[in-house]
């Protein structure tokens, strides 16, 4: 059974703006996928839809077996773990521990269970020195682990995380990026919408490219990273690695690549000859 | 639902006659409402008056926007209704009085609300500080008033994504009985008041870069100048008013007389 099925969805907002349209694609347990596009493109609205905040006006939802209109948002919830964009904007807690142990009382879980996971989540975002400390005062990184631990505590299979590299510095994606492949490699399902094509090209996972709520492209990051023709229509800059290979064209380099290492031997290789 | 009720304080543009009238005379239309649904208490004139704000809300062309005031003001109502009914029925008992008057205080907010809607909808901000302006308040008070009235929507949005955040992490905000589902909202409320106090320090901050108050003769881009046309409709909405008071004086209540004479009000 796959992880996620969208089955021609399609979602208009009560302002009348059609957010998606007539969007389909499967996504298996245990991929890694990156949603794409410009803003307003529908990322954010398919995330949504993952764990019930929003229900298709047209298609289905289908998380994991579960149609998502016939289900409540916390019992979607249990399943997909969902990291808003702004999710340090949404703590209340007095301390980190807390803020953690929130999720996991709502789920009902009991008071032994509850200290087990904080105490697991905290240690593996390397968040366990500052339990005791409230979470206003954490740095941006640390805000953004932070979020990410509440999810983890309480063991989702499909984990969604939503333009996780905003307003973070490179040590910080760096860091991002090892936890996401960490998580994937643990045997999550793991659905990103970002923006940004550094980090993306770097995690090397299989893309669904936006547009205007519809999908434009969906294959592995090497093949629609290097698709100049799609990456323009859904505004999109290649990575670094792609445009510089572009501009060499002169010297018959065709090879495209996301790989620094593969694409300088081949410039090496060229000039060589 | 309750959230709907900030839609209406956020300006829509449009080139409708309401819109272009002098922003004085729209402020003044409201306030008469306002004081005439305080007046009365019998539904019909109540109607009327809704009736009145109806019309004008059509020719603006706002009324998906003043629909979603009235429907965001309904749990306001409900409880102005419940409380006013508890404590009518200690003095009078269950009656149909005590059920019509209740339900006459709440009708009469939510008219009360949807004047300010009509007001806010076809005003733009800056047009309601020339008008608090013109009306001798200190201009730092009025730009702190159109602040708040210009954030209100954006933290309406701000806090349905602060309820959709919890609700993700299981909240169910929906579900407990009534004491259970304030203490839920905390999760809410916490969030959002320190995004608040966040979002005042910027401000400040942006104000100060912007040099706000340096000079103490602050001149505007535009000037208020009433025309003709708001001079009469003016003069419409205060013969109307006048017209109001003195049935008040002579105790016209036509809902009040249809249900005396029916012998329902005892």
């Amino acid at each position: 059974m796959p992880a996620v099925e969208f089955e021609h969805v399609s979602y208009q907002y009560k302002s009348g703006v059609k957010a998606l349209d007539d969007v389909s694609f499967t996504i298996e347990r245990g991929e890694l996928v990156v949603l794409m596009g410009e803003n307003g493109s529908g990322k954010t609205t398919i995330l949504k839809h993952l764990n019930g905040l929003l229900k298709p006006t047209e298609g289905r939802v289908v998380i994991d077996g579960t149609d998502t209109r016939t289900a409540t948002v916390a019992q979607l919830a249990a399943k997909v773990g969902l990291v808003f964009q702004n999710a340090e904007e949404m703590f209340f807690e007095s301390t980190v521990r807390e803020e953690v142990a929130f999720a996991l009382k709502n789920f009902g879980y009991s008071e032994d269970v509850v200290k087990r996971r904080v105490e697991w989540a905290l240690r593996f975002m390397e968040l366990d020195a500052y339990a005791e400390n409230s979470p206003f005062i954490l740095s941006g990184g640390e805000k953004k682990r932070l979020a990410l631990a509440i999810v983890l505590a309480w063991g989702p299979e499909i984990i969604a995380l939503d333009e996780p590299t905003i307003g973070q510095d490179s040590l910080q994606k760096e860091k991002m990026a090892e936890m996401v492949r960490l998580l994937n490699t643990q045997g999550k399902t793991v659905i990103m919408a970002s923006h940004d094509v550094e980090f993306v090209a770097d995690l090397s996972p299989r893309i669904i490219l936006l547009s205007r709520g519809k999908v434009m492209g969906d294959g592995d990051a090497e093949e629609v990273l290097t698709d100049m023709e799609k990456l323009a229509k859904c505004s999109i800059l290649p990575p670094q690695v792609v445009a510089t290979l572009n501009r060499l064209q002169d010297l018959s380099i065709t090879r495209r690549t996301l790989s620094v290492e593969a694409a300088a031997r081949e410039v090496v290789e060229k000039i060589w000859r | 639902m309750a959230l709907s009720l900030f839609e209406g304080l956020r300006f829509k543009p449009g080139k409708s006659f309401v819109h272009k009238l002098d922003p004085r005379a729209k402020l003044l239309t409201s306030l008469l409402i306002l004081i005439t649904a305080f007046m009365y208490t019998d539904v019909v004139i109540i109607s009327i008056l809704l009736f009145l704000e109806y019309v004008l809300i059509r020719v603006a062309g706002v009324s998906g926007m003043w629909l979603k005031t009235l429907r965001g003001a309904l749990p306001l109502a409900t409880i102005i209704f419940v409380i006013t009914f508890f404590t009518r029925m200690t003095d009078k008992g269950i009656t149909f009085i005590t059920f019509y008057e209740s339900f006459a205080f709440a009708y009469r907010l939510v008219v009360f609300l949807s004047s300010f809607s009509l007001f806010f909808l076809t005003t733009t901000p800056e047009e309601i500080t020339l008008t608090l302006t013109k009306l001798r308040i200190p201009y730092q008070y009025t730009f702190a008033f159109v602040s708040a009235i210009r954030f209100t929507p954006v933290l309406a949005e701000e806090m349905q994504s602060i309820m959709d955040a919890q609700r993700a992490r299981g909240l169910e905000l929906d579900k407990g009985g009534f004491l259970q589902r304030i203490r839920k909202m905390i999760p809410v409320l916490v969030p959002l008041l320190v995004n608040v106090l966040r979002r005042s320090y910027e401000l400040a901050e942006a104000m100060e870069v912007k040099c706000f108050g340096v000079s103490k003769n602050r001149t505007y881009l535009k000037e208020l100048r009433p025309t003709g046309k708001d001079y009469a409709f003016t003069a419409v909405v205060i013969a109307l008013f006048t017209i109001v008071v003195v049935a008040r004086i002579f105790y016209i209540q036509p809902a009040l007389h249809i249900f005396g004479s029916l012998g329902l009000l005892g």
